[in-house]
């Protein structure tokens, strides 16, 4: 049964990785895929990489942890950050921060239990003048207010 | 080759062209501190920058790090003013503040007259406790033993080498050839009852059939013999009882 988990598991990662070259070059974009479909990049999708491209998992694995883009650990569905800049801190970001915090039961830079959210501070978005920024999936809402800021969350995520 | 006379400190030294400065000084007995530089790792320097020295060059001056700064015809350093340890203790200083549990860092740094820092301390023992994050681990085991076990992780002030996952390497041999390169000692390693530990993982050694003394990891032997093709029984014998 183990075995059989693990050959289906291979071939989830093997899907993405034959749409690309076999090639160095190639490496960033897969975890970036990788990335996307399990909303973090899987051990075994790394050593999984490592083998078919003949490349050392300790480089992949170096590439994992520096780019801010990619996560090691299982991540939510959505994620939300909330932006702690200067500007956004003094326009009322903790109060987001906590607000957040209390209503999806998750403390930041963590993930909800049922997967369906991580929660992240980021500093300065480049948005200051829509201060406080709060990021659902990519998507900027400025001027957020704490007795708004999940109303905002809901309604982007249920479309 | 092509070859070059520079000057070093006032002394006229003939060299080849492109070696850096800090290998000419060595082998004329010039003393210019170094920490990440290994003459026989081509990608290594360049990171701890306490070998700067002054090149002046075209009535130019620059501040260089002579482990990777080739020597070319007019070049003229000097590695002893005012300025250069003046950088240095700047360099020093921060490097102390980073690893000061390192006694390499501190002797280093008390030559230079260094034993107080400004800045906040990063003590005891953790994840990066003496590493100064200069690579050589790396480079030593991606270049020379051809085995890329570790890779330096992280980003920004925590970098620093690792295997994946911090777990025991599939490929690593246990050569320890990491741990004796690190400048600073930073990479564990240790040995007891004819088994190695290094990089979270036991490496089983072969006893010399003379005097019994546990020298080499079998998985370093499996990977000579697989890469070289040496017949086995030359790791029978230690280097002392080969001959
Ligand atoms: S462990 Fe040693 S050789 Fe490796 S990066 Fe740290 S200081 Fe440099
Ligand atoms: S501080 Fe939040 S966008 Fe600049
Ligand atoms: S020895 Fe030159 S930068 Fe480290």
């Amino acid at each position: 049964m183990k075995e059989m988990t693990q050959i289906q598991d291979v071939s989830r990662f093997d899907r993405i990785i034959d749409r690309y070259e076999r090639s160095e070059e190639s490496l960033l974009a897969i975890l970036q895929d990788f990335q996307r479909e399990f909303h973090y990049v899987p051990e075994e999708g790394i050593r999984r990489l490592s083998e078919v491209m003949g490349v050392p998992a300790s480089k992949i694995y170096a590439m994992g942890t520096f780019y801010k883009a990619l996560s090691l650990t299982p991540r939510g569905r959505h994620t939300i950050k909330v932006c702690t800049g200067t500007a956004c801190h003094l326009k009322g970001a903790p109060q987001i921060l906590e607000t957040l915090e209390r209503e999806l039961r998750v403390k930041r830079n963590g993930t909800t239990e049922d997967g369906e959210f991580t929660l992240e501070c980021v500093n300065c978005v480049g948005a200051c003048a829509m201060a406080p920024v709060t990021l659902v999936d990519e998507v900027y809402h400025g001027k957020t207010r704490p007795s708004k800021v999940m109303d905002i969350v809901r309604k982007q995520v249920e479309g | 080759m092509e070859k070059i006379s520079v000057v070093i400190d006032g002394r006229t030294f003939e060299a080849e062209k492109d070696t850096c400065v800090l290998e000419v000084a060595r082998r004329n007995g010039i003393y210019i501190p170094s920490l990440c530089y290994n003459s026989e790792v081509t990608s290594s320097g360049g990171s701890c920058r306490v070998c700067l020295v002054e090149a002046h060059q075209g009535g130019r001056m620059r501040l260089v790090t002579s482990c990777n700064y080739p020597v070319r015809k007019g070049l003229e350093v000097k590695t002893d003013t005012p300025l250069v340890h003046r950088i240095r203790r700047g360099v020093l200083e921060l490097l102390l503040a980073r690893v000061p549990d390192s006694e390499v860092i501190r002797e280093m740094a008390a030559a230079e007259g260094v034993t107080e820092v400004r800045f906040r301390k990063d003590e005891g023992e953790n994840e990066r406790y003496k590493c100064i994050a200069c690579a050589l681990c790396v480079n030593v085991c991606a270049e020379v033993v051809g085995v890329h076990a570790i890779a330096m992780v992280e980003r920004g002030a925590d970098k620093k080498p690792a295997t994946p996952y911090n777990k025991p390497s599939d490929v690593c041999i246990g050569c320890g050839a990491c741990a004796y390169a690190c400048p600073t000692g930073a990479i564990e390693l240790k040995e007891k009852d004819g088994v190695r530990r290094i990089w979270h993982k036991d490496f089983k050694m072969v006893r010399c059939s003379v005097c019994g003394t546990p020298y080499i990891p079998e998985a370093q032997v499996d990977w000579i013999v697989s890469k070289t093709g040496k017949d086995r029984s030359f790791f029978d014998k230690c280097p002392d009882h080969r001959f």
